[in-house]
């Protein structure tokens, strides 16, 4: 059994299901750290749930910058991600006031 | 422009962590980050900045990212497995160990020492204090740079109705109290505090209360005290009973209301600390006056702490309204400014000195650092030189570069993490030696915390990575089928000059570390015989105070005055003696305004000249030059108000004139000059000439007192005696503070005495060190080469030859590491110019001789191994 996905790594699972595709784009989005971010990407793409490719070459000629290293989610990472997303939520909702976990 | 400096650091950066991802990654990782640089900055420049991060904090993350791709395949095994082979290797070697470890023990011990006292003094701020980061301290400026000292108490108290900014404003003012009476009376170093000092801190008391608004209300009217933990202990012995107590503070009885807290020291980090809080309103001026309608008595420091959801720069803001409440309430106030600083501990400049002075030290230690981490490099290459056959074995059965690289660091590792298990106790007893010997007091505690042990990591990791790269560096890149056909004894050309570079860096690095020692030691041996005016040898002086008693009127104090010199002339080993109102180099000095009386009173004519006040024969007991004129005669004889000035301020008033005879104003009254006198040193041994005026002890009477003895005999039976005769006029009378002159004159030059003592240890340290270094590096020559000079004596060399061969190379890396370091030492001598004294950054008087010395001993280091290269046996090299 592997150990559930933490907060972090959710959130950038999250910000490339959501079109950030490299990690300068996934660092502004979630505003975590380049030094966070990276190594994270590093672990999900060994761990399958991330799949990496070079950008075309003339693409990023045309546009005036090296070629990008674009990340996506692997059907396995869509997968994580929801279920990691549902276990937050219940998470979440044992924690918010009101609930039955809530200290009256 | 900037951006384009920027992003090559960055890349420049990169490139060097790039070395850290394994070769066959590099090429990918370097074009990932580059491309993501890029883009950042593309997206910065469009104006959309603020959505991404810093270049530098980005580029910062491919660090974590390289050593996570440097780390990804290891296992716990392979680490484990690295760790006992790297600790077995240093066993079998317990010489090498033992001088690797503690040479590199030092040198971490040294930073993090100097980091302990950055750490104490500038980075935690005192302790006890609630939620230090709300505090600002209150300090004015004028239209110029602002000042960061004391406010009258009518202007604090309309800060504190004006500003809503803040949830109070703290009012304190250090002084000196005698407690006790008769045989039981002490000195104690205290704060008078308004209402809302200790509310402001946040502190709570250890026992009984602190004091409050109420503590302030009446002049004279609240006799309570707080003492501190320290005070509660040494005099009281902890009694928890002490509260409700008497306490005779001066000549009052106090109640004590409470004890402070553990720890806490007051708000300063410098200074006395205080060991006991007295309300404000018990305070006088020194005629009995009372200060606090008084918008001229300026005695009070502020600081305050911001209202809860109040930002620093709203309250910066909210000054505004309170400078021109402060401008419209006095004319006194005329063009005042309040400006706020944040945090607490050290006020703005004295946070800039401290800065300077720990870089400076901070490089010191830093530099002594690499050039233990190069000594263990070197050593490390000696052995790897030795080790090159296993090397080669483990090559050639197949274990990667990568992974013999990593063995050779590991050794590295463990070999640091010894040494900084050894530098802790060089931590503690460090830190404390430099609280002991730094210039002023320190009121705050300097013991490690975490965040000292956290950097002592750092500096043990980084050590261990600079000693174990090199030698893991060159070993992996060695040729295995070379290194086995040789059997491991010759060294490879990269090598031998990589070890050279190691050695010339060293000696540069000692160089300049002894040139800086000896450039500052000159200063304190010049101090010391420096000429200051007068003569201060036999010269004890001592502080007498009458202010603290409560009595002396102006009157009563000339009487005083007239009593204790009776009483002490005459007195055995006494030859002559005198009060003035201050002493030179010694203590706090007073200025006022002067000017001459042909030129009206205004702020263009005057000068700021120094203010001292003395009694008859004072010049002749200080051995002062009376240049025209007289002296003082006795008070009787003195009706009409006189002065005596100094050369430098004859020079200024009346240029090429007599000045006899000539009138001076000081506050609306004219004194006539009698004499002029030479110049004396009074505050510092750099400010000789600043101009000076002497007036007559009765004329501008003074309640605090320092007595000036010219003694034959020893400074106790002096200090004694000062004692007793004070005892007999007044037997309330505190003296305090009794020493030589001379001690007074280098005690002018601390810093510089501090500093030349701690760079004298570390340039010791680093001489030795590179010297065994260079040792070590000929020597191991010698053996390498026995080989080839046993040929060169077989084919007939001269054993002299030989000699002269191998100190030739010494002598070429000597003068190479002579030459650099004179450049290293010009330039320490040059961030070092605020504290020398009679001697330049770049005396060749200093430079000159160093020079020699480092010469020398670097070529009697080399001749040992040389001489053994003369007398090497034939048979035995060849047959070896």
């Amino acid at each position: 059994m592997p150990r559930p996905l933490g907060f972090t790594t959710l959130r950038i699972l999250a910000a490339i299901r959501d079109g950030s595709a490299y990690g300068l784009d996934i660092v502004a989005s979630t505003g975590l750290a380049s030094g966070t971010v990276y190594p994270a990407l590093g672990r999900l793409k060994k761990g399958g749930l991330v799949s990496s490719r070079w950008e075309d070459q003339r693409q990023a000629e045309r546009e005036g910058r090296p070629r990008r290293r674009y990340y996506a989610l692997t059907a396995e990472g869509a997968r994580a991600l929801v279920e990691g997303t549902s276990r937050t939520a219940d998470v979440l909702a044992v924690l918010s006031p009101g609930s039955a976990g809530a200290v009256r | 422009m900037t951006l384009g400096r920027a992003s090559r650091g960055a890349r420049t950066a990169l490139r060097a962590v790039s070395f850290l991802v394994p070769a066959d990654r590099r090429r990918e990782w370097l074009e990932e980050w580059g491309a993501e640089l890029a883009s950042l900055e593309q997206a910065r420049t469009t104006g959309r900045a603020r959505e991404y991060p810093g270049v530098a904090w980005f580029v910062a993350g491919a660090l974590p990212h390289a050593v996570w791709i440097r780390t990804e395949g290891w296992t716990m095994e392979s680490v484990a497995q690295d760790v006992r082979y790297a600790a077995r290797v240093l066993r079998r070697a317990p010489g090498f160990t033992a001088v690797a470890a503690l040479t590199l023990a030092l040198g971490i011990g040294a930073n993090a020492a100097i980091f302990s006292l950055v750490n104490g003094l500038m980075l935690r701020p005192p302790a006890g204090i609630a939620r230090p980061e709300h505090i600002v301290l209150l300090g004015r400026s004028y239209d110029s740079a602002p000042r960061w000292d004391s406010w009258s108490w009518p202007a604090i108290r309309l800060i504190a109705g004006e500003a809503r900014a803040f949830s109070g404003v703290a009012a304190y003012s250090g002084g000196e109290f005698v407690l006790g009476r008769g045989d039981d009376v002490e000195p104690v170093a205290g704060h008078w505090v308004n209402g809302e000092y200790f509310g402001v801190l946040g502190v709570r008391p250890a026992l009984g209360r602190l004091l409050g608004p109420g503590d302030a209300v009446a002049p004279g009217a609240h006799a309570v005290v707080v003492l501190s933990q320290a005070l509660w202990l040494r005099r009281f012995g902890g009694d928890p009973g002490v509260v409700g107590r008497t306490l005779a503070v001066g000549s009052q009885p106090y109640e004590i209301v409470g004890v402070a807290p553990e720890g806490f020291t007051g708000p300063d980090a410098l200074g006395a600390p205080p060991e006991m809080w007295v309300s404000a309103m018990q305070r006088t001026l020194g005629d009995g006056a009372l200060p606090f309608d008084e918008w001229g008595a300026s005695w009070l420091y502020a600081f305050a702490r911001l209202r809860e959801g109040v930002t620093y720069e709203q309250a910066v803001a909210a000054m505004d309204a309170a400078s021109l409440q402060l401008r419209a309430a006095s004319d006194r106030n005329e063009d005042v400014r309040v400006v706020l600083a944040p945090g607490i501990g050290l006020a703005p400049e004295e946070r800039e000195r401290s800065r300077g002075a720990s870089l400076l030290l901070g490089a010191i230690a830093v530099l002594v650092l690499l050039l233990t981490c190069a000594n263990v490099g070197n050593l490390f290459l000696t052995r790897a030189t030795a080790r090159a056959t296993e090397v080669g074995v483990r090559k050639a059965l197949g274990a990667s570069r990568g992974r013999l690289t990593r063995q050779l660091v590991t050794e590295g590792m463990v070999l640091a993490a010894a040494a900084t298990m050894l530098s802790v106790p060089l931590v503690f007893g460090g830190s404390g030696i430099l609280s002991m010997l730094f210039p002023v007091p320190v009121a705050v505690s300097l013991a490690p915390d975490l965040r000292v042990y956290l950097f002592l990591g750092a500096v043990g990791l980084a050590a261990g990575l600079l000693s174990g790269t090199a030698p893991a560096w060159t070993a992996a890149r060695r040729d295995v089928a070379r290194t086995l056909r040789e059997g491991g004894t010759t060294g490879g050309a990269s090598r031998t000059r990589l070890r050279d570079t190691l050695v010339v860096g060293q000696l540069a690095i000692s160089l300049g570390l002894v040139s800086g020692a000896a450039l500052l030691g000159r200063s304190v041996l010049n101090a010391w015989s420096a000429d200051p005016g007068f003569d201060p040898d036999g010269m004890v002086v001592g502080s007498i105070n009458l202010r603290s008693t409560g009595r002396y009127d102006p009157a009563a104090a000339v009487a005083f005055q007239d009593r204790l010199l009776a009483g002490l002339e005459g007195l055995p080993g006494v030859a002559a003696v005198a009060l003035a109102n201050q002493a030179p180099m010694l203590g706090n000095h007073t200025r006022s305004s002067v000017n001459p009386a042909e030129r009206p009173e205004g702020p263009e004519s005057g000068i700021e000249a120094e203010y001292i006040v003395v009694t008859p024969g004072y010049f002749e007991t200080l051995g002062i030059p009376l240049l025209r004129g007289r002296t003082f005669g006795p008070a009787a004889a003195e009706p009409e108000p006189v002065v005596v000035v100094n050369d430098a301020l004859a020079r200024l008033f009346w240029p090429g004139q007599d000045p006899l005879g000539r009138e001076l104003v000081r506050r609306g009254v004219t004194f006539r000059v009698v004499g002029v006198v030479a110049d004396v040193q009074m505050r510092t041994l750099r400010d000789r000439g600043r101009p000076g005026v002497y007036y007559a002890y009765h004329q501008e009477p003074q309640t605090l007192l320092v007595a000036h003895l010219r003694t034959t005999g020893p400074t106790p039976t002096a200090a004694e005696a000062l004692r007793r005769a004070v005892a007999s006029v007044d037997p309330e009378v505190p003296v305090t503070g009794i020493t030589d002159l001379r001690e007074g004159l280098a005690r002018s030059l601390a810093e510089t005495r501090t500093l030349s003592l701690l760079v004298t240890t570390f340039a010791g340290l680093a001489l030795v060190i590179s010297l065994v270094g260079l040792y070590g590096l000929i020597s191991h020559g010698v053996t390498q080469r026995s080989r080839e000079m046993g040929i060169r004596v077989a084919l007939g060399a001269a054993s002299g030859t030989l000699a002269r061969l191998v100190m030739a190379r010494a002598l070429a890396l000597a003068v190479l590491g002579t030459a650099l370091g004179l450049g290293v030492a010009v330039a320490l001598g040059i961030a070092l110019r605020g504290l020398l004294y009679g001697v330049g950054p770049a005396s060749p008087g200093v430079l000159g001789p160093v020079s020699a010395l480092l010469l020398g001993a670097a070529l009697l280091a080399a001749w040992i191994p040389a001489r053994r290269a003369a007398r090497v046996d034939v048979m035995v090299s060849l047959r070896d």
